[in-house]
C-alpha cells in the first residue's frame, strides 16, 4: 500500500517527473503512469493531480476512473489545458503572457482572485498568478469561480457536484514548479498540496542526481 | 525532402508544431500503452520537448537500431530515463536563471553562423528561459553550447552510434513554435531560424553519398 497521499497522473514528461522527485514532495506525491490508471491503482490516494501536458485522449479513455475517485469523496486537481471534453467544461487556448511582471507588473493576466479559498489564503497576487494556459469558456453548472481575467474569462474553478472536490485551473503550478524557473511557486504549490491531502510540505526544492539517467524495470 | 517522424504523447498543440512543408514530411507517431513504432521509413527522428520518457525507455533498442543504421535524431527534451545512447540529461536548479548565459564552444557545421545567440539567452529581458538542466555529454561528442558554469546545453554526437544526434538540455524547438506566445513571437524567432538551419544541415547529411568500408 502506498504511503503517498497524492497520485500524479504521469505522461512521462520531464517536468512532471522533476516535481514528483523533488525532496520536499517525493514522500507525498507519487507518479501514476497514465496507461496504468485504474480504480485499483488510485484507490489508496486522498487526491489526484492531473498536470499540464497530460495526454488528454488517454485521460478521456479513463475518465470514469477519475469520476469514480470523486464519487468516493476524494479530491482531484487539474491544471493547464483540458481538451477532449472529458470534463463538463470547455477549455480554449489563449496566448501565454509570461513576461507581464517585467513589462506591466501592475497588470497580471489574472485580475480577480477569491483569496478566501484555502489555496489562495495568504498569497500575494503575484504568487497567485504567473501565467495562464488558456481559459475555461464553460464550467459545470453551479461550479464556484475562484479566479478570472479582467475580461471575466474563467481561470480557476471548483465543484463538489461529483461527490468529492474537483478543482481546475489553467495555471500550471506543478509543471512550472518542476521546471524551476519561477522560484516563488513553493508558496502556491505547498498550499495546494496541504489543501489536497492535509500534509504540509517542508524543506527546499532539491534534486537527487540518482533520479536522472535512470533505467526502468 | 526529409522524411521525419515525431513521437507524440498527445500534449496539446504538438500537431501544429510539426506541419509538413516543402522541406520536411512529418509523421506523428502516437505513443500508447504498447508503443512499438517502425522507424525504418524515416530519415530523422524528432523527440520534442514534453515527450513520454517512459515510453522512450521501453523502445531504446529501436532508437539505437535507427541510429546505428546511420540515421539522425533531434532530441529537444529532458530525457530523465537512460534511452539516449551515450548521453545523460540532468536537471539542475543549483544556479539562478538570472545568471544563465550561453557560449558557443564547438560548432564544426557552423549551425550558429548568422544566429543571434542573445535571443536564446533572453526573452523580454528575462534570461535562462530556453533550456533546463544540462547534458552529461558522451566522450568525443561536440559540445555546441555550454552555460555559465561550462555545462553542456547543446550537444552534437556523431561518435556514440553510427548515426547523428543533436541534443538540447530540454530546450524546445519545432518547425512552428510561435503559436502560443503573445509577445509578437519575438522570443521564438531566433530559435525558429536555428531550427531551419538544422533542417538545412540535416538535408545535407541525409542526402550525402554514403561511403562503404570494404
Amino acid at each position: 500500500m502506498s504511503k503517498h497521499k497524492i497520485g500524479l497522473i504521469f505522461n512521462g514528461v520531464w517536468s512532471q517527473y522533476t516535481f514528483a522527485k523533488a525532496e520536499k514532495y517525493k514522500d507525498i506525491v507519487e507518479l501514476v503512469y497514465v496507461y496504468d490508471v485504474t480504480d485499483a491503482a488510485v484507490a489508496t490516494y486522498d487526491a489526484l493531480i492531473v498536470p499540464f501536458q497530460s495526454n488528454q485522449s488517454a485521460l478521456a479513455e479513463r475518465k470514469q476512473v477519475l469520476f469514480n475517485f470523486l464519487a468516493a469523496g476524494k479530491k482531484i486537481f487539474i491544471e493547464g489545458d483540458c481538451t477532449h471534453n472529458w470534463l463538463d467544461a470547455i477549455w480554449e487556448d489563449r496566448p501565454v503572457n509570461n513576461y507581464w511582471w517585467v513589462k506591466d507588473p501592475n497588470n497580471p493576466p489574472i485580475a480577480h482572485t477569491n483569496f478566501e479559498h484555502p489555496v489562495y489564503t495568504g498569497l500575494k497576487p503575484r504568487h497567485a498568478c504567473w501565467h495562464t494556459h488558456g481559459a475555461y469558456t464553460k464550467i459545470p453548472e453551479g461550479a464556484e469561480v475562484i479566479q478570472t481575467t479582467a475580461d471575466g474569462e474563467v481561470i480557476t474553478w471548483q465543484t463538489t457536484q461529483y461527490g468529492g472536490l474537483l478543482m481546475a485551473t489553467t495555471l500550471d503550478p506543478i509543471v512550472e514548479h518542476g521546471i524551476q524557473q519561477i522560484t516563488h511557486l513553493d508558496n502556491y504549490t505547498d498550499k495546494l498540496i496541504a489543501f489536497l491531502c492535509g500534509v504540509q510540505p517542508t524543506g527546499a526544492f532539491n534534486f537527487n542526481r540518482a533520479d536522472f539517467g535512470i533505467t526502468l524495470n | 525532402m526529409i522524411n521525419a517522424c515525431v513521437v507524440s504523447n498527445g500534449i496539446e498543440g504538438i500537431e501544429n508544431m510539426f506541419r509538413s512543408n516543402q522541406r520536411v514530411s512529418y509523421t506523428l507517431l502516437p505513443i500508447g500503452p504498447q508503443f512499438n513504432p517502425d522507424f525504418s521509413p524515416f530519415d530523422l527522428l524528432i523527440v520534442p520537448n514534453g515527450t513520454d520518457n517512459i515510453a522512450m525507455f521501453n523502445i531504446k533498442h529501436l532508437v539505437a537500431e535507427f541510429l546505428n543504421a546511420g540515421k539522425m535524431m533531434f532530441c529537444f527534451d529532458g530525457w530523465f530515463t537512460d534511452w539516449v545512447p551515450g548521453n545523460t540529461w540532468i536537471m539542475d536548479n543549483a544556479h539562478k536563471t538570472i545568471d544563465i548565459r550561453y557560449r558557443i564552444v564547438q560548432d564544426r557545421y557552423k549551425l550558429f553562423e548568422g544566429i543571434d545567440l542573445h535571443q536564446f539567452i533572453f526573452s523580454n529581458g528575462i534570461s535562462g528561459w530556453w533550456a533546463c538542466g544540462h547534458i552529461q555529454a558522451a566522450p568525443g561528442a561536440d559540445i555546441i553550447l555550454e552555460d555559465t558554469w561550462q555545462q553542456p546545453i547543446m550537444v552534437l554526437d556523431e561518435v556514440s552510434t553510427n548515426g547523428t544526434m543533436l541534443l538540447t538540455a530540454s530546450g524546445p524547438m519545432a518547425d512552428m513554435l510561435f503559436g502560443t506566445n503573445d509577445d509578437g513571437q519575438d522570443s521564438w524567432q531566433e530559435v525558429g531560424r536555428f531550427y531551419q538551419k538544422l533542417i538545412s544541415w540535416a538535408e545535407t547529411k541525409i542526402h550525402q553519398p554514403k561511403t562503404i568500408d570494404i
